[in-house]
């Protein structure tokens, strides 16, 4: 089989980014000035040059590891049209596996936190890369590709293509699109869902290009007008120091693996982010059910009013 | 080598240049907290379920403290174009000059905050005796 010299697509991509920030940044200064903050974009592209050289460190160690895995691969699957469609799926399947995992596991969102710790969601935002995935080791996800028999440098290729499709979604300048593209594409709409730190929206739409896979395993939540989006995390960082902003759940995994009892001390690592062994902490799923209780609260309320108005009043004595 | 190095120094460049353009467009605003009504959304959106009950906002709106009916306390602090918000425990820092109210949280990064709270500060300065564990 002849492997093709394929080109790394960002590099093309990136005259293509820097323009389309700065269109957006005109478009907020005439709409919303407050969508962008200079120190905030300084870090987010900070972060996307520290991943660049982070990815120039371990990128022998990915390559390494990918052919390690073609060599046991259950078939050869060619260069050919419907391998790269198929290909493109299936990666798609597999960022949308490592996304979840991602924001489920404290040790995978320790390197993704970095791409939401902006309390801003524009273009700049998209740049926000981890450096520290090869350490978390998230590219596991994309290995069962080689194991099929796609070959490292396809979906090297694809994954990066995918990469590039996830750039432009992050913006508030586009509302939305035709019913049918929201159905199947990932879009500013949906993603903006996936950035909120509202309780309704907390981990959902985990998709990189195809919306379909929130759509089949129950993940998905379609954006709603009546509700500001906040974007971010829970726990805002309240710093622009780099630094700080790339490592700080590493440390605090650290801290917490320190100071649990023994028996627990694992849990830090692989439950959830906000898991306390002593429940001092809150979780995405504990913010989410108590915002439910407050809405069927508020829901009874409303009907108990509309029924009986009079009941319904604070009575004296 | 030296592509990498001439790809990196490209890219350093472009990202002095967007941050640059983005402070020469003035982007980012001057945000403060204008009433008690903006401090409360604030601070319910920093926690989830903090209802306040009682509020004050330094004289110039960069930050505001809040207290709820489970006797919680709050420190809001502007940040950038947005708000930050962070619930006060024992390893708060607070120093009293006449109408200025300085706290730090005792966490590092997130840094410490002088509000001008007028005739009120002494009241919560108090109050900051009272903060949970």
């Amino acid at each position: 089989m002849t492997i093709p010299d394929l080109p790394n697509p960002i590099d093309y991509a990136v005259p293509g980014f820097i323009l389309l920030i700065i269109i957006e940044m005109i478009w907020a200064k005439r709409r919303a000035p407050e969508k962008y903050e200079p120190k905030d974009t300084l870090t987010s592209l900070a972060f996307g040059m520290g991943s660049t050289v982070a990815g120039l460190f371990v990128a022998s160690g990915v390559i390494a590891v990918s052919l390690w895995a073609y060599d046991f691969r259950l078939m050869t699957i060619p260069f050919t049209w419907w391998a790269w469609i198929i290909c493109f799926f299936i990666d798609d399947l597999a960022y949308y596996a490592f996304h979840r995992s991602a924001h489920r596991v404290r040790w995978f969102w320790a390197s993704h936190v970095n791409h939401h710790s902006s309390q801003h969601y524009n273009l700049s935002t998209a740049l926000r890369q981890t450096w520290t995935g090869f350490f978390a080791i998230s590219f596991i996800f994309r290995v069962p590709l080689m194991f099929l028999g796609f070959h490292p440098a396809m979906v090297a290729f694809i994954g990066a293509v995918n990469l590039i499709y996830q750039f432009w979604i992050h913006t508030d300048a586009i509302d939305r699109f035709p019913r049918w593209f929201e159905a199947v594409m990932n879009t500013p709409r949906h993603h903006r869902v996936h950035h909120a730190t509202n309780p309704r929206y907390l981990d959902r739409n985990y998709a990189g290009v195809f919306i379909i896979w929130d759509r089949m395993f129950g993940t998905f939540t379609q954006e709603v007008y009546d509700e500001p989006i906040r974007y971010g995390i829970v726990k805002q960082l309240g710093t622009f120091n780099l630094l700080w902003s790339v490592f700080h759940e590493w440390v605090g995994i650290a801290q917490d693996v320190w100071s649990a009892p023994w028996r627990h001390k694992l849990g830090y690592i692989w439950r959830q982010p906000g898991w306390t062994h002593d429940g001092s902490r809150e979780t995405s799923d504990t913010i989410r059910e108590r915002w439910q209780e407050e809405q069927a609260w508020k829901t009874s309320t409303s009907s108990s009013l509309a029924a009986d108005p009079v009941a319904a009043q604070p009575q004296a004595g | 080598m030296i592509a990498v190095i001439a790809k990196l120094g490209v890219s350093l460049l472009s990202i002095l240049a967007l941050a640059w353009f983005a402070k020469l467009l003035n982007l980012g605003g001057d945000l403060r907290i204008r009433d008690e009504d903006h401090a409360r959304a604030l601070a319910q959106e920093a926690v989830f379920g903090f209802v306040a009950t009682d509020i004050v906002i330094d004289r110039a709106g960069m930050g505001a403290l809040l207290k709820d009916a489970q006797g919680r306390q709050m420190l809001l602090r502007r940040h950038g174009a947005a708000f930050v918000g962070r619930l006060l425990d024992r390893r708060l820092e607070a120093r009293l000059d006449q109408n200025f109210l300085t706290i730090g949280t005792g966490e590092k990064t997130f840094g410490s905050i002088t509000l001008n709270l007028g005739d009120a500060a002494q009241y919560w300065a108090a109050g900051l005796r009272h903060v949970p564990a």
